[in-house]
């Protein structure tokens, strides 16, 4: 029963250039979900364009050849329907949920804008101002400048270094023109899909996919990027953040998203710090009280990602104590690894986490598009979602955690406040310029209500931490 | 255009006066149980602000059978997720697994102990969180504003309590105001899964037909006016934004005109993507933010909530943002919107409410508002038809009722 729902009937269209179309059928509410998904994100950005994928994305909205300004946004909302989108380094993704009887209006302005955006100059120079309201906005968090740096130090190669949102610099000096050479070279069907999921007739469906993407052309195949070489060493950074709170985020290279390594990773996500009973939270905030909130992520993405362990501390807490105690509750995993119990109970929790996407036609749609996008397998890959985690055992988890889990290839990050002082133990320095955290490529186990958290608060906050950049705020 | 949805609800009411409600969600192998006690604002003493939300917050940290962490492991390892707040909780679970995870909720809501160091542990948490909220100036913004609106009222309190009070709060302080106000009578339990909604109920029954006892009278809330003329106030804070709520004292949502003004909301500030006038303007014509909304019906509960408008822009920007507000609610209180403005609302507001009936905790908590606010279970099959007969005049007429242009205020935190 349960592994049925981690693989939904899915009828596939392919069309001769290149698009592919997943569609489900799924009542009996009349709701339906669909997304495009652009194999298109900051890691295709030139130098000096940084940004301009999550601009792209803001300016889709804003008209195209057959639907002027403020008519997809309209057009939705007579549908009854909303309409996002978001951006991270691999993808751009444009969502629509919409009453049923309507839905078909998405598809055509899915058509138009593949290859039809304006692009309007007087346009670009209205948004760029949204854009850098939302940059700002970043700048301001307390959490995102923290895990950008991290980022940054992670990546000194791979174009996962710059920020999806862009620097402020390069926005400031984009052009409508090279926003349009950028449109032209990478928005085309070879480069994206489609998921649609609810109250549809699928042949009808396909018909209208066939009818509207199927003669619009191909464009160049993505190009690869420069592999990250390994880090030969620790990189420390520190930022002054006008924030009071002193924060730290701890970055580990990783694999890419799909590896048999990525599965282990989670459940060493859960063992380490994401729930009431994982170690960090155990350690950190209950029996040393250093910390307020620990979460950990387990971010694979279509090169290799990188694993966080982010602390929040507690008022007067040392940040060498919470360092030293995060060292030694991960050398302590690398040795034992996860008690069977333990794995058990993760085991639960992440088909449960399965289960909870497919209450709502957008959840289901976006996990399908994640696993379709980032996984060597696609949607398919699903099938043999648990039966990967139920094969993981304690000397695998082990070893994989010894893979990754190596300080001497580790980002550490501390955010301080601008009057405090340096964690003590810092062997090496390097400030790091505050940059705009935009981004994160969405975990593949989606997180449950935002209004429930699944164990401590660390869970529901990693959002926020984490936040890829989008159209709205 | 979208018809009316009829769901399969049930209600039982015990003898203690506590309401349990079963929703049938036949589509779906999850279940959710939602918790709504009758807890009010003003339930909590003015001088132990954060009490109410610390025992929510606290709830999880121990009960008769388990400790923190045993509680925690024993949700984990059904796949339930679970929480507290102040006025009962959350449990969401695989259906599989629903009996377990009401018994849960059911220990964790009458059952907690509230152990001293668990709490002085949540309580340093809490601590923290005031003063991350103390950096962010949309958090700084968002809280003068509703003091200047609310004054001495409940509502004006900061949810989280003020730093110095939450210090002193004890766990007896805790116990006390969970034996006093976590009662039957008035309060609600509603669960939402795949089983038929007699089996839901005799679930809940048996787990709740124990929960007894009486709360003493709640305190009336007191009055809270209108402003009686428009205030400025702007807290300087070194950063790249600055966060404005403009606005005034809002409604109930009992109150009669609250669909005419949910109707006016997504005309003025509320409408999706940028189809409002605000964030058209603002957002989309002006570029002057990314984050734009007006409304007074998203906060309208049982006490009166606030009409809102916020914007989150740079300095230079500020009074033209405020400027660009004020225009608009001016504009919708002398003209009726047009008819195809108005219909386009129509549409949306017809099609989308679907939307909200997927997940199982929001149709508990949906059978819970229809009950608290005397919606009747019918109350989704008459929407689309009470939203097609408002008509553009009645719109306006609302907005001049309830929208105040020269009783506005006006609070901005971040840079100057």
């Amino acid at each position: 029963m349960v592994e049925q729902t981690m693989l939904p009937d899915v009828e596939v269209v392919e069309l001769e250039n290149g698009f592919k179309a997943l569609l489900v059928e799924r009542g009996p509410l009349p709701v339906v979900a669909s997304i495009v998904w652009y194999r298109v994100g900051a890691r295709d950005e030139r130098t000096g364009e940084t940004g301009v994928s999550h601009f792209l994305e803001h300016m889709m909205f804003k008209g195209t050849d057959r639907f002027p300004k403020g008519q997809i946004d309209l057009q939705t909302s007579k549908m009854g329907g909303s309409n996002n989108a978001f951006t991270d380094s691999d993808s751009t993704a444009y969502y629509f949920s919409m009453a049923a009887d309507r839905w078909e209006t998405a598809l055509e302005i899915e058509a138009s804008r593949m290859r039809g955006c304006l692009l309007d100059p007087l346009e670009f120079a209205s948004e760029k101002n949204v854009v850098l309201e939302e940059l700002a906005m970043g700048e301001d968090d307390p959490w995102r400048p923290l895990y950008q740096a991290t980022e940054t130090l992670l990546y000194q190669v791979h174009p996962y270094h710059h920020p999806v949102i862009g620097y402020r610099q390069d926005l400031e000096r984009l052009s409508a023109q090279q926003m349009r050479d950028y449109y032209h070279r990478n928005y085309g069907p070879n480069r994206a899909f489609l998921v649609v999921v609810g109250a549809i007739d699928k042949a009808r469906a396909a018909a209208r996919i066939r009818e509207l993407f199927g003669s619009i052309p191909r464009v160049t195949e993505r190009a690869e990027p420069l592999t990250e070489p390994p880090p030969q060493g620790e990189r420390r950074a520190e930022l002054r953040t006008p924030h009071s709170v002193v924060r730290m985020c701890i970055g580990f290279p990783t694999c890419r998203m799909g590896d048999r390594d990525d599965y282990a990773l989670d459940v060493l996500a859960h063992d380490l710090g994401n729930s009431k009973n994982s170690r960090l939270y155990r350690r950190l905030v209950l029996k040393d009280e250093l910390v307020t909130d620990v979460s950990v992520l387990n971010e694979t993405r279509q090169d290799p990602g990188a694993f966080f362990v982010l602390c929040e501390l507690r008022e007067g807490s040392s940040p060498a104590r919470v360092e030293a105690a995060v060292r030694e509750e991960i050398a302590k995993q690398l040795e034992e690894g996860v008690g069977k119990k333990d794995l058990d109970r993760i085991r639960t929790q992440i088909r449960a986490s399965f289960l909870f996407q497919d209450e709502a036609v957008l959840d289901l749609a976006m996990k399908l598009c994640r696993f379709e996008a980032g996984t060597p397998g696609g949607f398919r890959t699903l099938e043999g979602v648990l039966p990967t985690y139920a094969s993981l055992q304690n000397k695998e988890l082990r070893e994989v955690a010894a893979k990754y889990f190596d300080f001497r290839r580790a980002a550490i990050v501390w955010a301080m406040p601008a009057a405090g002082s340096v964690p003590a133990n810092a062997p090496k320095r390097r400030t790091v310029a505050r940059k705009p955290v935009a981004k994160k490529t969405p975990s593949r186990l989606v997180k449950k209500d935002d209004k429930v958290k699944a164990g401590p608060k660390a869970k529901t906050k990693q959002k926020s931490k984490t936040k890829k950049a989008g159209k709205r705020a | 255009m979208s018809d009316g949805i009829r769901l399969e609800i049930a209600e039982r009411e015990l003898p203690s006066g506590l309401t349990l409600l079963a929703v049938r969600n036949p589509r779906v192998l999850t279940y959710a149980c939602v918790a709504s006690l009758e807890v009010r604002a003003g339930d909590e003493p003015a001088d132990k602000s954060g009490l109410a939300n610390l025992v929510g917050e606290s709830l999880d940290e121990g009960t008769k059978r388990y400790d923190a962490l045993g509680l925690a492991a024993a949700a984990e390892s059904i796949g339930a997720a679970m929480e507290g707040n102040h006025r009962g909780g959350v449990v969401m679970c695989p259906a599989t697994s629903q009996k377990e995870a009401l018994a849960l909720l059911r220990e964790m809501i009458l059952e907690p102990t509230f152990p001293g160091r668990e709490i002085r542990r949540v309580q340093a948490e809490v601590l923290t969180e005031i003063k991350a909220e103390d950096d962010d100036p949309r958090a700084v913004a968002a809280r003068r504003f509703r003091k200047m609106i609310y004054g001495d009222h409940p509502l004006g309190r900061p949810t989280q309590g003020a730093a110095k009070s939450v210090a002193k709060l004890k766990p007896k302080d805790l116990r006390d105001f969970h034996d006093t106000w976590f009662r039957p009578a008035g309060g609600y339990i509603a669960a939402s899964g795949p089983e038929e909604t007699d089996k839901t109920l005799d679930r809940l029954e048996k787990a709740f037909s124990s929960f007894r006892g009486k709360a003493p009278k709640h305190t009336p809330m007191p009055d809270v006016e209108l402003a009686a003329a428009s205030r400025d106030m702007h807290v300087p804070m070194a950063r790249e934004q600055v966060h404005v709520y403009l606005g005034h004292l809002g409604i109930r949502r009992t109150h009669p005109d609250f669909y005419v003004l949910s109707m006016m909301d997504h005309v003025l500030g509320t409408g999706p993507g940028f189809t409002s006038r605000c964030s058209r303007k603002l957002r989309d014509e002006q570029g002057l933010c990314y984050a734009v909304s007006a409304g007074i019906t998203p906060s309208a509960g049982e006490e009166p909530g606030t009409f809102t408008a916020y914007i989150g822009t740079s300095p230079e920007h500020r009074q033209k943002a405020i400027d660009g507000f004020l225009e608009e609610i001016r504009r919708i209180r002398l003209e009726p919107p047009a008819a195809q403005e108005l219909q386009d609302v129509k549409d949306y507001l017809t099609g989308s409410f679907v939307f909200a009936l997927e997940r199982n905790s929001n149709l508990a908590a949906y059978a819970i508002r229809a009950r608290r606010f005397g919606l009747g279970f019918d109350f989704l099959h008459r929407y689309p038809g009470i939203i097609r007969s408002i008509t553009a005049e009645q719109v306006r007429e609302v907005a001049e009722r309830h929208l105040h242009p020269d009783r506005l205020t006006v609070i901005s935190a971040g840079a100057s």
